[in-house]
């Protein structure tokens, strides 16, 4: 089966190569299956998300996205997600943009009935997009919902399955999405696409972590990091992993061997941004700053070489930069990339 | 004609342009028996500035547009614009919003807590005629002038009798203005009252680039909404003394178009109430001036953001003669702000003693001295001097040649958000701070039929302490952190011919400005050394006018070269050129009505362009006006 889809793939981009000399911008079929995806939010009220893609050592492609479609993203990039062939672009600007992942030509898009989206699962062949609604007159969020499209390549809103205030990460754990809210977690049955329960949860979600076959949903507050152990039969909290920590963001990424990196803050009056270690199994710090700086904004971890790729802002007045270190949190190189870089996709 | 190709043939093909700038007058004489209501006139201590005059015949067709759109189309000015109708904020010499002063009938307007004028709701009525003073300004005029200065005033006589007009504006995308305006003065008395309102339904096509195939749509949400009133009176008690005041009430309420692929739908009501009091007593040596002022501001942004500001005048000069060829102003001005906004609530004293000299050394050789220390509460601006001065080094009958210089520097005062905001704003931040040179040469000429004024000149700025917000932690916080050296060229042209009864005229202007940042926030940072954002290096404008018995067309040309995004200058959007036309008639002596009728065509070739990245600007449309004199 993969050798008749290579063929194919070989047989039509060679027909491509024939076929047209003068039309667009000659992207060769595949060269996004490879590399790391860095995706740049963009800035408030300029709408400048776009996806950069390193290959390696300095290359670095700019502005993928219009140089593929030859039209602006348009928007702020909050997640971008791949599933079977299919990379969902999701815009806090209301919108996805789903791309093939491997030339970024442009498969579909929901840009109707979104206000502030946030992230997106795949389940059933179906997409559930969280967003946070429309804010009501003191900038709250009462009308926060989970969009559900039926069709991967995007169009209409079949559903809005509402949910507490401000949903944000998802997971799909059997035939329940487990929704992390700004404040707690909702359970909603996909099977009737509707809320079942909501669970407290200590600190403030933000994002969930599989780890030695456990699901942990990593919250935080001033002082401490939680990472709360789902119980995958009730979907209620477990346990719980406290671990002192000051100044965390939602920013994180699973290394190797349990260790988690963190961004974290120390907000005014120094804004020092640094990269902390945390080791889960020994649910302890293993070293609070291994990397310092100012204007951290993603974090990502390379899986196969290893590396820890961080996003710095430069303040949002221009592009910004992802550096690049090694376990121990040595410079291996910096990389020129778009507006807000704040996230990665390793291929 | 042959000149006017060779003088422009310095810059290319750029075209020329209108309202040249002219050597200011010195040492004007009081005419108290005369029908103008008497103001200092505001280049009268600014020579060696660049000055454009903007007169009530060139609003003419603006009228009821915002003040906006005569900027960008009839100046080397450039207008940083998110739509038609919505936040215009100008940048001059390559600087930021906030770096030129704005001043009506003498009071300054720049909201003291955003720093800045929203030169969309300032609309054409509400003024007759402006000045714009290029260059620094801090020492004559105060805080935010570093850019340069802008002032509008209100026009009255004595002696006209009973005046009324009423004028009609329609146009595409629902446009309808409409102002009414009556007057009556005698010899020492004058009072004019006028009211507005202004229409737009905004809702013009544009492409959609966000989405799949790039349709094209119609905006739903950009509905402007603009009234106000107007009301000057002047008294002249004896033949030495002058009262006058004004009153401008502005209220807008705007639907704020979307930025292309966001689907907010913000909206935004601004109320403005300006008054101020001026006395003069003229004595047989000297003038004194009294002015008294309120700027009230109110904007609120989507129903529960409110925020207020109030400010308070009070100045009081004296001018007199300190020896022959020596004429003298000084004065000192306090200012108590009020803010109560939906972030913080923040109050401000400041006090100002300023000083102005006017050395006549020859006929033709003049120069102005400025000095202006302003403390605000209890912290010591910088303190500003200027130096300029003027030399007619030829002068005959056919034409006049000159040289105009100055150096000066200036200052602006770290606005109430940038000290006050909570979170984020930084009670530390010092004034941001330049200095400035430059030099100019003016060229008057007339033979005959003809006329020819230009000038062109050359400036450079150094701005330090230049503030900026960042992201610190959750919030974003505002740091005196960079520094930008501004270099520039402006050239000026007007020229009128008269020929067979038809008259013609041809102006013009270019602007050249390089802003280069001198400063990375931090070792990632790629912006030192790179122009600043959404500063067009390059701006020409040029128009020609055909004038014959009471009918007369224009076309007029702008063309805005490339502008960056950002601070890196990585990405960048397209130069743009627009042109557009119109047909003026006078209604003749003997028709049953007195005014005239206009019909105007903007962006005549329908080109889509973005001032600002993925902010829609309308295609080719039309307007339609009419005034009435009784």
């Amino acid at each position: 089966m993969k050798n008749v889809r290579l063929s194919l793939l070989l047989l039509v981009a060679a027909f491509g190569f024939l076929a047209c000399d003068n039309e667009g911008p000659q992207i060769p079929l595949g060269e996004f299956e490879s590399g790391v995806l860095i995706y740049n939010e963009g800035a408030f009220g300029a709408n400048d998300g776009e996806v950069y893609h390193y290959k390696g050592d300095d290359d670095v492609s700019a502005d993928v996205f219009e140089r593929v479609n030859n039209r602006p993203f348009a928007g702020l990039i909050q997640d971008v997600l791949e599933h079977d062939g299919k990379t969902f672009l999701v815009a806090n600007t209301g919108k996805v943009e789903i791309v093939d992942s491997r030339d970024f030509t442009s498969l579909g898009a929901v840009s109707e009935g979104l206000d502030i989206t946030r992230s997106l699962v795949v389940y059933d062949d179906k997409l559930y997009i969280s967003d946070w609604g429309a804010y009501d007159g003191d900038f709250n969020s009462p009308d926060s919902y989970i969009a559900v499209v039926d069709n991967l390549s995007g169009g209409a809103i079949q559903k809005k399955i509402e949910v507490s205030s401000r949903p944000e990460k998802m997971h799909v754990l059997g035939s329940r999405l487990l929704v992390a809210n700004a404040q707690n977690m909702d359970i909603v049955n996909l099977e009737a696409d509707t809320l079942l329960n909501t669970v407290e949860i200590k600190g403030i979600p933000a994002k969930f972590l599989s780890f030695e076959g456990n699901l942990y949903l990593y919250a935080r507050d001033a002082a401490n990091v939680y990472f709360h152990r789902i119980n995958t039969n009730n979907f209620t909290v477990q346990s719980t992993i406290e671990i002192a920590l000051a100044g965390a963001t939602s920013n994180l990424t699973l290394g190797r061997n349990g260790e988690v990196y963190l961004l974290t803050s120390t907000g005014w009056p120094d804004y020092d941004d640094a990269v902390a270690k945390i080791s889960l199994p020994q649910a302890q710090v293993a070293e609070a700053s291994i990397f310092r700086g100012s204007g951290f904004y993603g974090i990502g971890f390379h899986p196969r070489d290893n590396h820890i790729y961080v996003a710095d802002n430069n303040g949002f007045q221009g592009n910004g930069t992802v550096i690049i270190l090694d376990e121990s949190g040595s410079e291996l190189r910096t990389l020129p990339v778009g507006r807000g870089p704040s996230g990665f996709v390793f291929k | 004609m042959a000149c006017i190709g060779h003088s422009s043939m310095a810059f290319g093909n750029l075209p020329v342009l209108s309202k040249v700038d002219s050597l200011p007058m010195l040492g004007d004489t009081l005419d108290l028996k005369g029908v103008e209501v008497y103001n200092l006139p505001v280049e009268k201590y600014a020579s060696g500035q660049s000055l454009i005059r903007v007169t009530e015949r060139d609003l003419e067709r603006f009228q009821g547009q915002a003040f906006t759109e005569f900027l960008q189309k009839q100046t080397g000015l450039f207008l940083r614009q998110h739509g038609p109708g919505m936040l215009a904020s100008l940048t001059m010499r390559g600087t930021s919003a906030g770096h030129n002063a704005v001043f009506w009938n003498g009071l300054p307007i720049n909201s003291p807590s955003l720093g800045q004028t929203d030169f969309s709701i300032l609309p054409v009525g509400g003024f007759d005629q402006a000045e714009i003073l290029l260059g620094a300004g801090g020492a004559l005029f105060g805080t935010d002038a570093i850019g340069g200065s802008v002032h509008l005033h209100t026009k009255l006589k004595y002696n006209q009798g009973f005046q009324a007009q009423v004028q009609s504006n329609i146009g595409s995308f629902g446009l309808w203005n409409q102002s009414v305006q009556v007057g009556h003065s005698v010899e020492k008395f004058s009072s004019r009252t006028q009211v507005y309102r202004n229409f737009s339904r905004n809702d013009f096509p544009f492409r959609n680039l966000s989405k799949i195939g790039t349709p094209v749509e119609r905006h739903e949400h950009g509905q402007v909404l603009q009234y106000g009133l107007v009301q000057d009176l002047a008294w002249r008690p004896t033949d030495k003394s002058q009262l006058s005041t004004s009153l401008w009430y502005n209220s807008s309420d705007r639907e704020i178009i979307p930025l292309i692929g966001s689907n907010t739908e913000d909206q935004q009501q601004d109320w403005n109430l300006r008054w101020v009091m001026d006395y003069f007593y003229f004595g047989s040596k000297n003038t004194w001036n009294f002015k008294g002022g309120i700027v009230s501001d109110e904007l609120v942004f989507n129903v529960s953001s409110v925020n207020k500001t109030r400010q308070y005048f009070l100045s009081g000069d004296l001018e007199w003669d300190m020896w022959p060829g020596v004429q003298a102003k000084t004065g000192v001005r306090q200012t108590f702000i009020f803010g109560e906004l939906s972030a913080y609530n923040a109050s401000e004293n400041r006090s100002e003693l300023y000083h102005s000299s006017n050395f006549s050394l020859k006929e033709n050789l003049q120069f102005s001295l400025n000095l202006r220390q302003l403390i605000y509460d209890g912290n010591f601006a910088p303190f500003t001097p200027s130096l300029g001065g003027e030399w007619t080094f030829f002068a005959s009958e056919e034409q006049q040649i000159g040289i105009k210089s100055m150096l000066a520097r200036s200052f602006k005062v770290p606005t109430l958000n940038d000290r006050f905001w909570v979170p984020g704003g930084n009670p530390d931040l010092l004034s941001e701070d330049s200095y400035s040179a430059e030099l100019g040469i003016v060229q008057q000429w007339k033979r005959g039929n003809f006329s020819l004024d230009q000038s062109l000149t050359y400036f450079q700025m150094w701005v330090e302490n230049w503030i900026i917000w960042l992201p610190r932690g959750s919030f974003w916080s505002p740091e005196n952190i960079r520094n930008v050296n501004n270099t520039g060229i402006e050239y000026n042209l007007n020229s009128q011919l008269k020929w067979r009864g038809y008259n013609l005229g041809l102006s013009g202007n270019y602007a050249f400005n390089s802003a280069i940042n001198q400063t990375n926030i931090d070792g990632n940072d790629r912006s030192s050394g790179k122009q600043l954002p959404y500063t067009p290096v390059h701006k020409a404008q040029g128009q020609i006018d055909v004038s014959k018995g009471s009918t007369s067309v224009f076309v007029n040309h702008q063309w805005v070269g490339q502008r960056f995004i950002a601070t890196d200058n990585i990405a960048s959007l397209d130069p743009y050129r627009l042109w557009d036309m119109g047909l003026r008639y006078q209604f003749p002596e003997g028709f049953f009505l007195k005014g005239q009728a206009g019909v105007q065509i903007n962006n005549v070739l329908d080109t889509e362009y973005q001032i600002l990245r993925l902010r829609t600007m309308p295609g080719r449309n039309y307007q339609l006006n009419i005034t009435i004199t009784l």
